[in-house]
């Protein structure tokens, strides 16, 4: 699995298609309803699936734990939320430790992990 | 050369980027492109700031809050530039008029132009913008589309520029190319 996380616009999708051949079609990409095609070549917006995650009271890691078989050949990204000051609001917290989390723990099973800054890809692993 | 440089607030990008502006230029004549256009106490302050922050460096200020690229005809041959900041030139792009308006939506591309146009024709140019795209925060369709316009300017600066720097609390990362000081 190669993980790619950056702010927003930062140039994710473009990396996936330029760098590991991912096309436009094979791109889901996650919203705050919980959907997930874990078939998809490449699964992006898991920043969305985070935040279903904790209103559902979800544990992020553990469901894709459970997914594990599937994914572990594909493509993941992820907006990096988690850097920002502590937001207002116990939801918006509770969403940036579960996004933070969930970074982690992909990273730590990734094959490589790339951080996109301004378009430029940065190796983090 | 053209250095881009980004990273959050406080993080020390002006005066790194006042350094590097300075070690480029050398003898040479050297502009600081002033992009904020003050509208109240708090901005003035920020930019009393920044004057005096690079008071004694030797830098002629020009004030270009729209139109950046006027800098290449106001200045001496072979000047070296630094434009501070992307950030607000795309805000006053987007107000052309005054900030009560519509925003313009040629603004982002308007800002492209002319910052491509100063990388391409000046001898020396330094940007900064800021980074704000990391955080757990759902915007208004305003905010939204000004961090997605800020970006591609990012985008096309940093992919233009020698060199791109990230300043993260002071500590510098190099994203690409190559810098001293």
């Amino acid at each position: 699995m190669d993980l790619i996380i950056g702010g927003a616009y930062q140039g994710k999708r473009a990396y996936a298609k330029s760098h590991f051949s991912v096309r436009e079609d094979d791109i889901f990409t996650c919203r705050e309803d919980g959907k997930v095609d874990w078939s998809a070549r490449c699964i992006a917006g898991l920043e969305n699936l985070a935040l279903w995650c904790v209103r559902e009271g979800v544990d992020p890691v553990e469901l894709f734990k459970k997914h594990e078989s599937q994914w572990e050949n594909s493509v993941l990204i992820s907006e990096d939320i988690f850097c920002g000051v502590v937001p207002l609001g116990a939801e918006n917290r509770a969403w940036r430790e579960a996004a933070g989390r969930l970074c982690g723990y992909l990273s730590s099973r990734a094959d490589s992990v790339t951080r996109m800054f301004c378009g430029l890809a940065q190796r983090l692993k | 050369m053209t250095v881009f440089i980004s990273g959050g607030v406080k993080s020390g990008k002006s005066s790194l980027a006042q350094k590097i502006a300075v070690r480029l230029a050398g003898p040479g004549p050297k502009y600081y492109v002033a992009t904020m256009i003050p509208y109240d106490e708090e901005d003035r302050a920020r930019v009393r700031r920044h004057i005096a922050d690079r008071a004694g460096l030797g830098f002629e200020t020009l004030e270009l809050g729209r139109g950046v690229e006027r800098c290449l005809d106001l200045a001496a041959p072979g000047a070296t530039f630094l434009v501070d900041s992307v950030t607000a030139l795309l805000l006053n792009e987007m107000y052309p008029e005054n900030p009560a308006g519509d925003a313009d939506k040629n603004a982002a591309r308007r800002s492209i132009d002319g910052l491509l146009k100063v990388a391409r024709e000046a001898k020396n140019a330094v940007f900064v913008s800021d980074y704000i795209y990391s955080d757990a925060i759902r915007y208004d369709d305003f905010t939204e589309n000004y961090r997605a316009d800020l970006a591609s300017i990012d985008r096309a600066l940093a992919a233009a520029c020698d060199t791109v720097l990230e300043l993260c609390a002071g500590n510098i990362y190099v994203h690409k190319g190559e810098w001293e000081l």
